[in-house]
């Protein structure tokens, strides 16, 4: 019962999100941004900092990720994905842009603690992360454990597929498998997610 | 579901979409898998989707160190550049019917690189692009239709995405937006269809291994 209030809490809280970009794109509608940013610029920031970026950077990063919001906003398309995947796709690459020009510039240094993971949780403390259904998203929720921990980790860390494996301590092959499990169990659910 | 085309293993398209690609050569790669092939592009899109959910849930209580209205602010005295978005691609001098995916034509312009054809084999030119620290090439093969390249395998694993013409490996066709995935032992028997010349894009791991001796003597000049 709660899980269908909450639900459609989110799906009406989704709706609201992508009329106010809407609002953006149309109109410039700086009210509408500012409710944007409310929403978007900490949880932005949250994600990069979760993805072991400095607080300063994250702070630079996240403020030309919602410049990009109110210039691009004309560009999004409701009915192609949602606000919150449109956004997130402009973190992830604002983000990886970054990291391709230090690389690009030498100026990276592999043993710099900021691209060191910090302390690992161990695998039984991720598996009991999960779940404590610490993830609301309803695509995510009908997955096993193992196969929910393995998206968690890519999206939230920030962690390759293999990177995942180690972490787990784990075959390569075995996070393997648990994408491919989870991606088909998703596509076959993925209608409502869209 | 109906698979359309040749795609990868879910873990490439779980990398890509989450943005934790090892080098900037694999960004370019799947980049320009996933512009040419709607099977790619809809598995990308279902993961972009998690990402968007997973980013809506992450809490953030940590305060900002800056305001919206600084945002605003910038927005206005700023000319319109923007900060983020990719840099308007100039065309390849001479895109004599290359079929560039924009991915790969940002990526040239982006870097500066120019594509320089050499000699491959008999009917086949490569360009490299781009080599890393760890023996990895990105390059583009064109070949000439019905040309063959014989048995050979890989030391490393190596991707194969068709840009312009198709391939065959086997009784298996590898057309636009299709890609090959090869590891390291695995033979290979690619015959280029007679239908018309082929561009490929590649991404290698460790040097090809040709079964005859006047190939792998080739190998010293081709840099393959």
């Amino acid at each position: 019962m709660t899980q269908d209030t909450d639900r459609r809490r989110s799906i009406s809280d989704a709706a609201r999100l992508a009329g106010l970009l809407e609002q953006v794109g149309r109109k410039r509608d700086a009210q509408a941004f500012r409710a944007l940013f409310d929403h978007f610029a900490p949880r932005i920031r949250s994600f990069l900092m979760k993805r072991r970026v400095s607080a300063a950077l994250a702070d630079d990063l996240t403020q030309d990720v919602m410049l990009a919001i109110w210039r691009r906003a004309s560009s999004f398309d409701a009915a192609k994905a949602s606000a919150a995947t449109w956004i997130y796709t402009i973190a992830r690459n604002a983000h990886i842009d970054h990291y391709r020009k230090a690389v690009r510039a030498r100026k990276i240094d592999e043993h710099d603690p900021h691209f060191q993971p910090p302390d690992q949780p161990l695998p039984d403390d991720l598996y009991e992360r999960a779940e404590a259904g610490q993830s609301v998203t309803g695509a995510l929720s009908g997955l096993p454990d193992d196969q929910r921990l393995v998206l968690e980790l890519a999206f939230t860390e920030g962690l390759s597929h293999s990177e995942i494996a180690e972490r787990l301590d784990l075959p390569l092959g075995t996070v393997k498998s648990r994408v491919r499990l989870a991606m088909n169990k998703m596509r076959q659910g993925l209608g409502e997610w869209k | 579901m109906t698979q359309r085309g040749h795609v990868l293993d879910d873990s490439w398209y779980l990398d890509y979409a989450a943005g934790t690609l090892g080098t900037e050569a694999q960004d370019v790669m799947m980049a320009s898998h996933v512009e040419l092939s709607d099977e790619a592009r809809g598995r990308v899109a279902a993961l972009e989707t998690l990402g968007g959910a997973m980013l809506d849930a992450s809490d953030g209580e940590a305060p900002l160190g800056f305001s919206v209205e600084d945002i605003l602010r910038r927005a206005g005295s700023e000319a319109e550049e923007d900060l983020t978005a990719a840099p308007v691609a100039a065309a390849p001098a001479a895109d004599d019917g290359l079929c560039l995916p924009q991915a790969l034509q940002d990526y040239l312009a982006r870097t500066g690189t120019p594509v320089r054809w050499g000699f491959l084999g008999p009917g086949m030119r490569k360009a490299i692009l781009w080599r890393g620290e760890h023996g990895e090439r990105l390059w583009l093969l064109r070949a000439q239709p019905g040309v063959a390249i014989p048995h050979h395998g890989h030391n490393g694993s190596e991707l194969t995405l068709v840009l312009k013409g198709s391939f065959w490996d086997g009784d298996q066709e590898y057309r636009p937006g299709d890609v090959e995935e090869a590891h390291p032992g695995v033979e290979h028997d690619i015959r280029i269809d007679e239908g018309g010349e082929c561009i490929c894009l590649a991404l290698t791991e460790g040097k090809l291994k040709f079964e005859s001796p006047v190939l792998r003597a080739f190998q010293v000049f081709t840099g393959l």
